[in-house]
């Protein structure tokens, strides 16, 4: 983000578009409303009537895939109406003048179709945004989980640039992140393309720098983005081949588009080692498994969704009978063993290391961690009075070598796979409110469990449920191209007749089964959020409901789950 | 022993919000999760936050904890057999060393971890890819 969530509510206007932070981050969400008990004006775009829709002044109810083009018409309107803010455009931007001439063509009546959004409400949000002063955009997975997705974070840079709306205090545009640490693994350079402190592979003087630190020769060529792997197991020549995947954290097997191909690839895999703390789809299909301390039994550093850098403590030991180590302790080990010696004592001694390859980070010590408990970077000195950065391009400096903004002229692109005859719905995948990414935790907590359990649920507008002749709590069947899975109905006025929506941590109600592995070409975020289905309605409910109870006790019995509990249940 | 206070930063979402853990550490066991005063979360949390931790005692709701190392010794389709952590390690250092000599670096795949694991353990893991294996092939689910 490139202002601080504590900044949200000081705006004078949010942008919320395809963010739904009142299920995602409820306690980011609880700023909006602040924003808007101060007097901020409310701008929501998302297809579903979502909790941010019921508080905000204007709802853009638009089309699923339609992003792009309500940008540039968005755009369209604030350069037709003469309310850019151009000393801004002048002197700390160029690229204006190609932006100009693109988006001529996104009037706001030229895409009300596609986007199915009256053109007075577009030019109404143009000008609440351009005229507020102070206007802060917030997104969500609702940009990044297209196969055109970078281009739409562009897209919406150009509204701030255009605007004046960055560098300064409750403006700018907040990618407001899911995952607890996906901010500090990016800082980090679990990357295929830049070593921690995001500093390129490419970039000679940086390799020359990692090579002196780490004492071994360097690769300059970028690695595979984790959502190619499939292709490189599957299809690409044997030279090219992946053949072994060491797997930390993470549950491909149920996380990833279309689970036909991510299996295969999983199955295909000469040597698969999964590193995690529960057995997952994934750790099904491994040839070694490292077992690994959770949260709260050890130390370290988590970088939340605004750049800021936080203590974790070791709260409590692993249970007795438990003979796990530390991840980093797993991975020093077998670096060793491998002829490339890794010794450190503690996390601080490994912080240490990095802090100092990484400019923006110098000066983030574990001292001032504990004295500050957050501190944002850039904290490029170890002085104390260096508490961090809470919003970036101040006075219009930006991370380009020239120091200024550049705007993005691109047109909108439709979605991958469209509704058809066979699959006349759109799909889309989103988030529960109790359960976190792959559930492996929270499937674990027994109120959280009792919240929400399998087989989830498909959000349908009341009228497609009538059309259908499927009830609340019905099991149904969800079909596209690639797959199938059973869910329960979930009638809501809340979304579109024309497209229906799953959450994706069930097992049974596996809404990775369906979804398409179409990818931005930049970010290779795959299309989560566009692909056909069709909904089927299951006329023995009786057998339904038991294939689901056998399905779930299938998955549980060969994962070696004991029925009655753990020791300590 | 009396009760034992640790703050720690939530482990569900990028909102990164203070907790404060009161702890029985006779028991090694967590009585109680409460809001601490973090900047973005001013002493509140969701329900994730405030009740999203027992899973760590292992209740089997779900799944099971891995508590040992394991390895499938009778190759694909075997079971999978407990081992030592020194087998484990060795077991894994050689047959990545067999993979690069006859492939190369670029045929082992690493993943980071944007879960609990933590900024150090994310640093260990592409320097183990960059220096130890010798390639770029380390990515996480920041795509996903």
């Amino acid at each position: 983000m490139s202002n601080g969530v504590h900044e949200i509510e000081d705006a004078k206007l949010l942008l919320v578009f395809g963010y739904n932070g009142a299920d995602s981050h409820p306690i980011v969400a609880r700023r909006i409303v602040r924003a808007k008990r101060k007097g901020a004006q409310i701008i929501c775009v998302d297809p579903r009537r979502i909790e941010t829709a019921r508080i905000a002044d204007l709802h853009l109810q638009l089309k699923n895939g339609s992003n792009l083009a309500l940008v540039n018409s968005l755009a369209h309107v604030i350069i037709e109406e003469g309310l850019t803010d151009n000393a801004f455009i002048a002197e700390r931007s160029h690229g204006f003048d190609e932006l100009k001439e693109l988006v001529k063509k996104y009037s706001p009546e030229a895409v009300a179709d596609i986007t199915q959004i009256h053109p007075d409400d577009i030019r109404k949000a143009a000008r609440l945004y351009a005229t507020s002063g102070q206007s802060m955009i917030l997104y969500g997975m609702g940009v990044c989980q297209f196969a055109q997705a970078v281009n739409v974070v562009k897209g919406l840079a150009n509204l701030a640039i255009m605007t004046g709306n960055f560098g300064r205090w409750g403006v700018g545009i907040g990618p407001v992140r899911g995952q607890n640490n996906v901010q500090g693994a990016c800082d980090m350079g679990a990357l295929p393309n830049s070593y921690p402190g995001y500093q390129n592979v490419t970039i000679p003087e940086v390799q020359a720098k990692f090579e002196k630190a780490w004492g071994v020769p360097l690769s300059n060529k970028v690695g595979v983005p984790l959502t190619h792997v499939p292709r490189y197991v599957l299809h690409e020549p044997e030279d090219k081949k992946i053949r072994a995947y060491y797997v930390f954290g993470e549950d491909p097997a149920q996380s990833d588009p279309d689970l036909n191909e991510v299996r295969e690839s999983l199955e295909k895999l000469e040597f698969l080692v999964v590193q995690d703390i529960y057995m997952t789809r994934t750790s099904q299909y491994a040839d070694v498994i490292l077992p690994a301390t959770g949260w709260n039994e050890h130390d370290g550093v988590f970088t939340c969704c605004d750049r800021g850098f936080q203590r974790i403590r070791k709260v409590i030991n692993p249970p007795p009978d438990a003979d796990v180590l530390t991840d980093w302790d797993i991975i020093s080990r077998i670096s060793t063993a491998m002829g490339y010696p890794m010794k450190y004592k503690n996390t601080e001694e490994i912080w240490n290391e990095l802090i100092d390859l990484c400019p923006n980070f110098t000066g983030a010590t574990y001292e001032k961690m504990e004295k500050y408990v957050n501190v944002q970077w850039p904290c490029r000195s170890k002085d104390l009075a260096d508490k961090g950065t809470s919003f970036l391009h101040k006075d219009g400096h930006f991370a380009n070598p020239d120091g200024k903004a550049k705007f993005s002229a691109v047109d909108w692109l439709p979605p991958t796979e469209k509704e058809n005859q066979e699959f006349p719905l759109i799909f889309s995948t989103n988030r529960e409110v109790g359960h976190y990414s792959a559930r492996s935790m929270t499937g674990n907590c027994r109120l959280l469990r009792n919240l929400e359990d399998e087989p989830g649920w498909i959000q349908m507008n009341p009228a497609l449920c009538q059309e259908l002749g499927v009830k609340e709590g019905e099991l149904v069947k969800v079909v596209s191209k690639r797959g199938h899975c059973v869910t329960r109905c979930l009638p809501t006025e809340r979304v579109k007749k024309q497209a229906v929506y799953m959450t994706y941590q069930w097992w049974i109600g596996a809404c990775n089964e369906l979804t398409i592995a179409a990818l931005d070409p930049i970010s290779n975020t795959p299309e989560y959020k566009y692909c056909a289905c069709r909904v089927e309605k299951i006329k023995n409910q009786v057998w339904a409901e038991k294939y689901v109870l056998e399905e779930y006790a299938k998955i549980r019995a060969a994962m070696g789950v004991n029925p009655k509990g753990g020791q300590t249940a | 022993m009396p009760i034992k206070e640790v703050q720690t930063t939530c482990s569900y979402c990028g909102a990164g919000c203070q907790i404060l853990f009161k702890v029985d550490p006779d028991q090694n066991k967590i009585l109680e999760a409460v809001p601490a005063q973090g900047r973005t979360n001013e002493g509140t949390l969701c329900l994730k936050g405030h009740y999203g931790w027992d899973y760590i005692n292992d209740p089997q709701i779900l799944t099971k904890r891995l508590k040992k190392p394991m390895i499938r010794q009778g190759g694909k389709g075997a079971p999978l057999v407990e081992v030592s952590w020194d087998e484990a390690v060795n077991h894994v250092a050689s047959r990545l060393s067999e993979i690069k000599a006859k492939h190369g670096p670029d045929a082992i795949m690493c993943t980071g971890s944007a879960r609990g694991a933590g900024n150090e353990a994310n640093y260990i893991m592409q320097k183990f890819a960059r220096a130890t294996i010798g390639t770029n092939n380390v990515d996480h689910c920041a795509r996903i």
